[in-house]
């Protein structure tokens, strides 16, 4: 683990930080202004030799998803993702709360590299207080020509508003993000075509995540090689990790991503370690979708790669959940299980209907009236909900069945354990209750 | 013509088509329920994966991709190699199956669907026997969505086929998707339900039992029924029916696909509006009037009382005294059969045609699109044949008059012996029309229903329902389209068909292709008629 100086998060804590004044006093729209003075081609080209991996979720390198953009188009529109919606993720939050005007800076630089002529941030509608500071924060953008007609006087125009959800998880999905935005059922598209092409209101379209954009000023202002050279290779550049549950110190913190889930938790820098008392069971390393590791698998690493190598989906948000001794893995399961459960759309039948069976069977599972055949069942139902990609249109399915199947294979002894100490009778008189 | 490989066989398939239409095509069963070849694809229900070929995109060889794509939605491309007998493709059918019945009641003994369900017929081939299910089932509602539709959305697969045929057939946005997840269902707004004039297809497009048709419901077992093919007589767009019916029973009318008219669809005023057919008003019986009163003819006797009068009226007044009043409600051999006979009769006898029923102005769907962007419509004119027996007339010559300056000759004396068909389900006949008909001389009367020219009446001869002949109509835009017989006509009745054949003196049984090929020489457009193509086996 490397010596990390804060970038993001470098206006945390400074008194004031969300105005527009101490931000540029701070070497705020600095980038911005250098970026209009560049052409937009360029621009491109920096974001692309800095090799900005996407920080929603997928990873997918945020330079090259705008030079999928078709030449001599007219209308582009560019949506910031801020549907942060994932569970146990917090750190888009933090950035608008604390810093609204890097996120603005980094959304005006992007808007200008893929010539963007409106810019819409998608808000989740749970962020309330987080609007009012963005939007002030845009506000006060406009009013010292950041937005509006003739930018700085560099000829390039853009307005920006900000949407605010209606209160679903699979609107954080590029296309259910555009379809909410269009006013219609959050229910991600069919791709092709892909939104760079055929987007919003069936125009070319970029959708990129809060954190991503908040990179973008710091690249164009210290340049790709800088960028480069922090963290491993393919997976560089500042990044966001939030902790929670029985650690000392759980919050968003931000490093490079050569760190172990066990520094996360454990370095004093991070999570400083479990509360007193506590022991590690497992940890969901990347919001709940991405699968969960045992105790003895922290050693993992919070870049791009590692996780698959546990079984992980991926590297999904790098938000860890830290789950203790003292927790029933029953209740961790069922929990997990609910959520996907109600936020699955309902479109494909595979998630509609495998996710809420699997809600069903975890929450009497968590009753204690689990038969001997569920977890295979489980397993069985995740298996071919979505551990093959393709079985539905989004990837709701896989991030629901990848913690299902892991909990239950991981956890199994435990599970087990339960069934066997389980009161005879019960299963029939939970099913006459809840039948 | 692109030639795709599908398991192993190579095909020739149509450019651009989803593969999955293109494997319903070539005569493979691939179970599908949200695709439908007219309504926009969403690749929601993902029963129709396939496996296919792709380039590894670090080797370039060609190899089976490790995801599987929607077949609905993966255009045919000329050399494209895909599988569905494979054993991951199978197992997803089998568990999307499974998932699709976790939730449903399984009750079919009581559905109207049981029998054309694809849920059962999927369940059959696709799917398991058993369920693993134990826990509680998520219950939907039934809902009243309209005054001729009900919806059980306990049955539902949210294919959402009816939200896409009312937003882009029918453009009437009635039908929405409410909640999230599990809990999904199909609705209407508050205080809006689904009432337009072509709200019938969302129960046909239904795949399994959600949508059902209030006039059908629990009428019949599908099973019991019989098809015929047929047209709608119901306005001049000539839309291709199937009218299903049972033990002389007529249940219900569905649209049959015709690429050429009404793709898939038909509107209300035709899937309802057989009813007359049943009416209490209806000739049942050939009868004549001896004195006063009227007598019960032997169907044996028919042609020889009814040339008998013909002829006698002729010679009583001259050939040119006779007139036939044809009727746009008639087939074209029925109408072709009785015009040759009257001018077999009466070389100089005046043929016309019966009033066109016109009810407001021609109707577009989606609403408020313009006759060229229509993908359905509905004509003004409310009767199938008016340019048939335009046709007819046109090929006859001689004395052809208007129906208004027909009634006027035949109030100025010039008509003395007249044949007059109706066959309108509406009341049809006006006052001058019963006024003038009181000074002809003979009056056959061929008619559906009582009427006020019954009084004036000599010979009265049924006039069948739709159902009960066979035949060809002649569209508006003179699409020739044969319709079959679906049931027997009404006891003591003869078909129109046959009588008429027997009148004009022709021996045996009347078919709708023999009078075609006499007809050929005269009226050479009848000689072809158009049967669309039979959708493939296995699409719905």
């Amino acid at each position: 683990m490397s010596e990390y100086e804060p970038v993001l998060l470098a206006n945390v804590g400074v008194e004031n930080s969300r105005s527009i004044d101490v931000y540029t006093s701070r070497g705020g729209y600095t980038a911005a202004a250098k970026a209009l003075k560049m052409t937009a081609e360029e621009v491109v080209e920096e974001v692309q030799r800095a090799n900005l991996r996407g920080r929603g979720g997928a990873g997918f390198p945020a330079g090259v998803k705008w030079g999928f953009l078709p030449k001599g188009r007219t209308v582009t529109y560019l949506c910031v993702n801020a549907d942060e919606s994932e569970p146990p993720t917090f750190s888009n939050r933090v950035l608008m709360e604390e810093d609204p005007h890097q996120l603005l800076e980094g959304t005006l630089i992007a808007a200008y590299a893929t010539q963007t002529t409106t810019a819409y941030i998608y808000m989740r509608v749970e962020f309330h207080e987080q609007f009012h500071i963005l939007q002030k924060a845009l506000d006060e953008a406009y009013a010292a020509g950041w937005f509006g007609k003739n930018i700085q006087g560099s000829g390039y125009s853009l307005n920006c508003y900000i949407h605010r959800g209606a209160g679903a998880y699979v609107c954080g999905e590029e296309t259910g993000l555009i379809e909410s935005l269009e006013g219609k059922r959050g229910e991600p598209r069919i791709k092709p075509p892909f939104p760079a092409v055929e987007g919003l209101f069936r125009k070319p379209t970029v959708v990129n995540n809060v954190e991503t954009l908040c990179n973008v000023p710091h690249i164009i202002n210290r340049g790709a090689e800088w960028f480069e050279s922090i963290g491993p290779k393919h997976s560089t550049g500042p990044k966001l990790f939030c902790i929670s549950g029985p650690v000392k110190k759980p919050g968003c913190y931000e490093g490079a991503m050569d760190i172990s889930v066990r520094d996360l938790i454990f370095d004093e820098r991070f999570g400083g370690g479990l509360l007193n008392g506590k022991e590690l069971k497992a940890v969901l390393p990347g919001g709940v979708s991405m699968g969960i590791l045992k105790a003895d698998e922290i050693d993992c690493k919070l870049d791009f790669d590692d996780p698959r190598k546990y079984g992980l989906l991926g590297l999904g948000t790098a938000a860890a959940v830290v789950i203790d001794t003292d927790t029933d893995m029953r209740d961790v399961l069922a929990n997990v299980c609910r959520f996907f459960g109600t936020e699955s759309c309902g479109q494909c039948t595979h998630c509609r209907e495998g996710t809420s069976w699997a809600q069903k069977i975890s929450l009497r599972l968590q009753l204690g009236a689990g038969r001997d055949e569920d977890l295979d069942t489980l397993i069985d139902i995740a298996n071919h909900m979505g551990m093959m990609s393709g079985m539905s249109i989004c990837g709701l399915a896989d991030g629901a069945a990848y913690p299902i199947r892991q909990i239950v294979e991981k956890f199994r002894d435990e599970f087990e354990g339960h069934l066997r100490s389980q009161v005879p009778g019960k299963v029939s008189r939970v099913l006459e209750v809840l039948n | 013509m692109a030639r795709i490989i599908i398991d192993e066989r190579e095909y020739e398939c149509r450019d651009g088509v989803p593969v999955l239409l293109a494997a319903l095509e070539a005569g493979f069963d691939v179970p599908h329920y949200c695709y439908h070849p007219s309504l926009s694809v969403v690749a929601s229900c993902r029963l129709c994966l396939m496996e296919m070929k792709l380039p590894h995109p670090k080797t370039g060889e060609m190899g089976w991709a490790p995801k599987m794509f929607p077949s609905c939605q993966t255009p045919v491309k000329d050399g494209m190699e895909v599988r569905f007998n494979s054993d991951a493709v199978q197992e997803n059918q089998r568990y999307c199956m499974e998932f699709f019945l976790i939730n449903h009641p399984l009750d079919c003994p009581v559905c109207d669907k049981a029998g054309e369900c694809y849920l059962q017929d999927y369940s059959e081939k696709f799917g398991n026997a058993t369920s693993r299910m134990v826990d509680q089932k998520t219950k939907g509602p039934k809902k009243d969505v309209g005054p001729k539709t009900l919806l059980y959305t306990d049955r539902c697969v949210m294919c959402t086929r009816c939200v896409r045929f009312t937003e882009e057939i029918s453009g009437t946005h009635e039908l929405c998707v409410i909640n999230r997840g599990v809990m999904n269902q199909i609705d209407v707004f508050p205080g809006i339900p689904l009432d337009n004039k072509m709200q019938g297809n969302v129960v046909d497009v239904c795949p399994v039992g959600a949508l059902l048709d209030k006039d059908f419901l629990f009428k019949q077992r599908v099973w019991l029924l019989r098809s015929a093919d047929s047209i709608c007589p119901g306005c001049s767009t000539g839309c291709s029916i199937d009218v299903d019916a049972n033990e002389d029973g007529l249940w219900r009318v569905k649209p049959r696909y015709n690429p050429k008219v009404n793709d898939y669809w038909m509107c209300d005023e035709g899937r309802f509006g057989w009813k007359y057919a049943f009416s209490k008003n209806r000739i049942t019986q050939a009868a004549t009037r001896r004195g006063g009163d009227w007598e019960t003819l032997e169907w044996s006797e028919v042609p020889e009382v009814v040339n008998f009068r013909l002829t006698q009226c002729v010679q009583e007044h001259g050939a040119e005294k006779i007139g036939a009043l044809l009727s746009p409600m008639m087939s074209c051999e029925e109408a072709w059969l009785l015009a040759t006979h009257i001018r077999k009769i009466a070389p100089e006898s005046t043929l016309a045609m019966g009033p066109v029923p016109i009810v407001g102005e021609d109707e577009c769907f989606p609403v408020g699109c313009s006759p060229e962007e229509a993908r359905f419509s509905i004509s003004k004119e409310k009767c199938p044949n008016r340019r048939g027996i335009e046709m007819i007339l046109d090929a006859l010559g001689g004395s052809v008059l208007s129906f208004e300056a027909f009634v006027q000759s035949v109030a100025d004396g010039k008509i003395n012996g007249a044949w007059i068909a109706g066959g309108y389900p509406e009341p049809w006949v006006e006052k001058d029309l019963a006024t003038a008909a009181a000074k002809l001389d003979v009056l056959v009367l061929q008619d559906l229903m009582c009427t006020d020219l019954l009084a004036q009446a000599d010979v009265v001869l049924p006039f069948c329902a739709w159902t009960e002949r066979e035949g060809c109509f002649v569209n508006r835009d003179g699409l020739v389209q044969p319709f079959k017989k679906a049931r027997s006509a009404p006891e003591g009745a003869q078909r129109d068909g046959q009588y008429l054949f027997e009148i004009a003196g022709h021996r045996g049984l009347y078919s709708g292709a023999r009078v075609r090929e006499m007809m050929a020489d005269s009226v050479p457009a009848v000689a072809e008629v158009y049967v669309p193509p039979r959708v493939p086996k296995y699409q719905h």
